[in-house]
C-alpha cells in the first residue's frame, strides 16, 4: 500500500478540512440520515446552496415522490445488505427553477448490524439535464421545419446529385428513396436545366450569397408545377461549396394569377386604345357635321337672295340627315364594342351562310354573280347570332358591292380549322383594295375605297368590332383587279372567365 | 391686296367644300377657288401645271380623310413634286387627335392645322402666312 493512501486516510480521520475539501469540490451535496423512527435528517451546506435555501426546508425543496422512492429503497436496503440504489431526485429551487440530483445511497449498519443511518451522495446534473431538453427540444422543432407541408427542402453534392430531400418533396412529385444519389435536373423540365446550372454557377462562385430561381418539375400526377427556389453552396471543411441546400415552394397558382392579370391588364389596353380612338372618331364625325351647320346657318343669316337662302336650306337638310346617319352608325358601333357578355350560341356557318344569300337573292341575280358554298354541313360556330347575321350580310354584299365590271363575278365561300379558330373565307374576283397603301385602314372608320356613292365607310369597321367582341379576328388578302379573300376566324375556345 | 391669288381646296363632302368655297371667295385677301374632290384629283391637277408658275396655286386647303388618296397620302406626293413655286399647305380638317396635328408638324409645307369650321377669323390667320 502506498504511503501517501496511508497517509491521506489517517489526515482525512484527524483534519475535517479534508473531507469538507472533497465533498465541497466534487459533490452536489451529502445527506446524513437519521434511520430511527424520528428520521432526523442533515444535508450539507452545498446542498442548501444548490437548491437556494438557507433554512432546512426539507419540505418545499424535495419532490414528495422521490423522497418516497428515497423511502423505499432505504427499506430495501435495510431487508437485504446487498442492495444499493441511485436515485433522481428533484428539487425545486427558491425562484422556482428545478434542480436535478443523482443521488446514491448507502445504509451503515452498527456494530450489531443494526441499519442506523442512511448517506446519501448527491451530484447536480441540472445542466446536463437542461442541455439534453434542449436538444430534443431543438430536434424536433428542426424535424417539424422538415416535415412541413408547404416547403421543399432538399440537398445536392457538388455534382448535382440528390444527397436529402424531406418528405414534402416525396409526396408531392412521386418519388421514393431511390432518388437519392441520382441527378436533381433530371427531375427538371428539360427548357429550365440552363436556367437551373446558371444559379448553381453563381452558388459556386459566391456560396456567401442565397440565389433565387423559379424553376419547373413535373407533378406526380403528370401535370408541371412552378417551383421558386432558393439555391445557397454550402461549405465543407476546407472551405469549398460541397453541397447545395435547395428550398423551394409552389408558386404555380402565384405564375397563373399572374398570367391571369397580365392578360386581363393587356385587354383592358385594348379596349382603352379602341375606346379613345373611338372618341377621336365620334368627335371627328359628329364635328365635321356640326360644323357644316354652324357655317350654313351663318351663311343663310347673311344670304344675299331667296334662291342663295333657298340653297342654303337644302344643304341644311343634307347636312342634318347626314348627322342622324352618323349618329344611327355610331349606336351601332358602341352597340358591337359594348356587349362582351352577349350569349353565345352554337350555328351551322353553311347554313347561316345560305340564309345570308337568300337575303341577297335579288342583288346577286341582278349581278349575275356565280356564288359557291364550299362550307361542310356539319361545321358549327359559336357566336352571337346577331353578329353572325351582321358580318355575314356585309361581307357578301360587299362582294357583290365591289364586283369587278369586266369579268363574270363570282364569290367562293368555303372554311377550315386552324388552331382554335374556325375560319370562314369569302373570296371575290372583285376589284381588289390596294394593301401596300391601305392595309392599316381597311378596317377603319369612314374609310371608303371606290368613290362609290353609296359607301357609307362603316360596314368592315362594324364587322370587326363584333368579329373581336366574339374574340375572333379578320384578315384580307387582296389585289386590285384580281380581286379579296376575306378571312373571319371564330374563336372556339370559351374565354368568358375572362370577364366574370 | 391678295394674300393669295389662286386657292385649292381639297375636301371629299360636297356640302363643306361649298361653304369654304363661299367664305372664302367673300374675303377680299382671296382669289380663284378650284376644288378637288380627294388628294389623288389635286394631285393630277398639279402634275398638269408643274412647270407653269402662274397655273401653280398659292394655298392649299386639305382635309385629312378622303377616300382613294387621303390627306397624308397627299402630302407624301407632293413632297416629291419639283414645283416651280412655294405653295402654302393649311390642314382643315374636323379632327381634333393629338396624333393628327403631331403628325402634320413632321411636313414642312404643312404651314397650319385648322379645325372646322372654317369662319373669318380663321381666314385672315390663313391670310397672314402668305409670304
Amino acid at each position: 500500500m502506498s504511503y501517501l493512501r496511508e497517509e491521506l486516510y489517517q489526515l482525512q480521520k484527524t483534519d475535517s478540512g479534508i473531507f469538507d475539501f472533497i465533498q465541497e469540490s466534487s459533490l452536489g451535496g451529502l445527506w446524513y440520515w437519521d434511520l430511527a423512527t424520528t428520521r432526523n435528517k442533515w444535508a450539507s451546506s452545498k446542498f442548501w446552496k444548490i437548491v437556494g435555501h438557507e433554512t432546512e426546508a426539507w419540505h418545499t425543496v424535495l419532490s414528495q415522490e422521490d423522497l418516497a422512492a428515497i423511502e423505499a429503497h432505504t427499506e430495501a436496503c435495510i431487508a437485504n445488505q446487498s442492495y444499493s440504489y441511485t436515485q433522481l431526485v428533484r428539487c425545486t429551487h427558491q425562484n422556482g427553477t428545478n434542480v436535478w440530483l443523482h443521488c446514491s445511497g448507502l445504509v451503515l449498519r452498527d456494530m450489531a448490524g443494526q441499519p442506523y443511518r442512511m448517506l446519501g451522495v448527491l451530484l447536480d446534473i441540472t445542466r446536463q439535464r437542461n442541455e439534453e431538453v434542449y436538444t430534443q427540444e431543438l430536434a424536433s422543432h428542426y424535424g417539424s421545419i422538415l416535415s412541413n407541408q408547404s416547403v421543399y427542402i432538399i440537398k445536392t453534392d457538388a455534382r448535382g446529385n440528390y444527397t436529402y430531400v424531406n418528405d414534402f418533396f416525396y409526396e408531392r412529385f412521386g418519388y421514393d428513396s431511390k432518388i437519392i444519389g441520382t441527378n436533381s435536373l433530371e427531375s427538371i423540365v428539360e427548357e429550365d436545366w440552363a436556367k437551373c446550372l446558371t444559379v448553381v454557377g453563381q452558388c459556386f462562385a459566391r456560396p456567401e450569397v442565397p440565389q433565387q430561381v423559379i424553376l419547373r418539375k413535373p407533378y406526380k400526377d403528370g401535370t408541371i408545377r412552378s417551383n421558386h427556389w432558393e439555391f445557397k453552396g454550402v461549405l465543407n471543411g476546407e472551405g469549398q461549396v460541397g453541397e447545395i441546400l435547395c428550398v423551394g415552394y409552389d408558386v404555380t397558382l402565384l405564375l397563373d394569377n399572374l398570367e391571369r392579370s397580365k392578360r386581363l391588364l393587356e385587354l383592358t389596353k385594348q379596349q382603352n386604345t379602341r375606346l379613345q380612338n373611338f372618341a377621336y372618331i365620334i368627335s371627328h364625325n359628329i364635328r365635321s357635321h356640326s360644323a357644316n351647320l354652324t357655317s350654313l346657318v351663318k351663311l343663310m343669316q347673311n344670304a344675299k337672295s331667296e334662291e342663295q337662302a333657298a340653297m342654303f336650306l337644302q344643304m341644311l337638310k343634307t347636312s342634318t340627315d347626314k348627322l342622324a346617319e352618323t349618329i344611327v352608325n355610331l349606336n351601332e358601333i358602341v352597340t358591337a364594342n359594348s356587349t362582351f357578355n352577349q350569349p353565345r350560341e352554337p350555328r351551322l356557318l353553311r347554313l347561316e351562310v345560305d340564309k345570308t344569300l337568300q337575303a341577297l337573292n335579288i342583288l346577286l341575280h341582278e349581278s349575275q354573280v356565280t356564288v359557291t358554298n364550299d362550307i361542310a354541313a356539319e361545321v358549327t360556330v359559336n357566336v352571337v347570332p346577331a353578329y353572325l347575321d351582321s358580318i355575314l350580310l356585309n361581307l357578301l354584299s360587299n362582294a357583290v358591292k365591289y364586283r369587278s365590271p369586266d369579268a363574270a363575278p363570282t364569290i367562293a365561300i368555303g372554311s377550315y380549322e386552324q388552331g382554335e379558330y374556325t375560319v370562314l373565307t369569302i373570296t371575290d374576283n372583285g376589284l381588289g383594295i390596294d394593301l401596300t397603301r391601305n392595309r392599316s385602314k381597311v378596317f377603319g372608320m369612314y374609310k371608303t375605297f371606290h368613290n362609290n356613292e353609296d359607301a357609307r365607310g362603316v360596314g368592315l369597321f362594324i364587322t370587326k368590332n363584333q368579329i373581336e367582341a366574339m374574340n375572333g379576328k379578320i384578315e384580307i388578302e387582296s389585289e386590285v383587279g384580281v380581286g379579296s379573300t376575306f378571312k373571319v376566324y371564330f374563336n372556339e375556345s370559351i374565354q368568358s372567365d375572362l370577364y366574370s | 391686296m391678295r394674300a393669295f391669288n389662286l386657292i385649292y381646296i381639297v375636301e371629299d363632302d360636297l356640302i363643306t367644300s361649298t361653304i369654304t368655297e363661299l367664305i372664302v371667295s367673300q374675303n377680299d385677301a382671296f382669289g380663284e377657288v378650284k376644288k378637288y374632290m380627294n388628294g389623288q384629283e389635286a394631285f393630277n391637277a398639279l402634275q398638269v401645271v408643274a412647270q407653269q408658275p402662274a397655273a401653280i396655286p398659292d394655298l392649299i386647303l386639305l382635309d385629312l380623310n378622303m377616300p382613294v388618296m387621303d390627306g397624308w397620302e397627299f402630302l407624301e406626293a407632293f413632297s416629291s413634286l419639283s414645283l416651280q413655286k412655294t405653295v402654302c399647305v393649311c390642314v382643315l380638317t374636323s379632327s381634333i387627335d393629338p396624333d393628327d396635328i403631331e403628325k402634320s408638324k413632321r411636313y414642312a409645307e404643312v404651314k397650319g392645322y385648322f379645325t372646322k369650321p372654317l369662319d373669318g377669323d380663321m381666314l385672315n390667320q390663313i391670310a397672314g402666312l402668305a409670304t
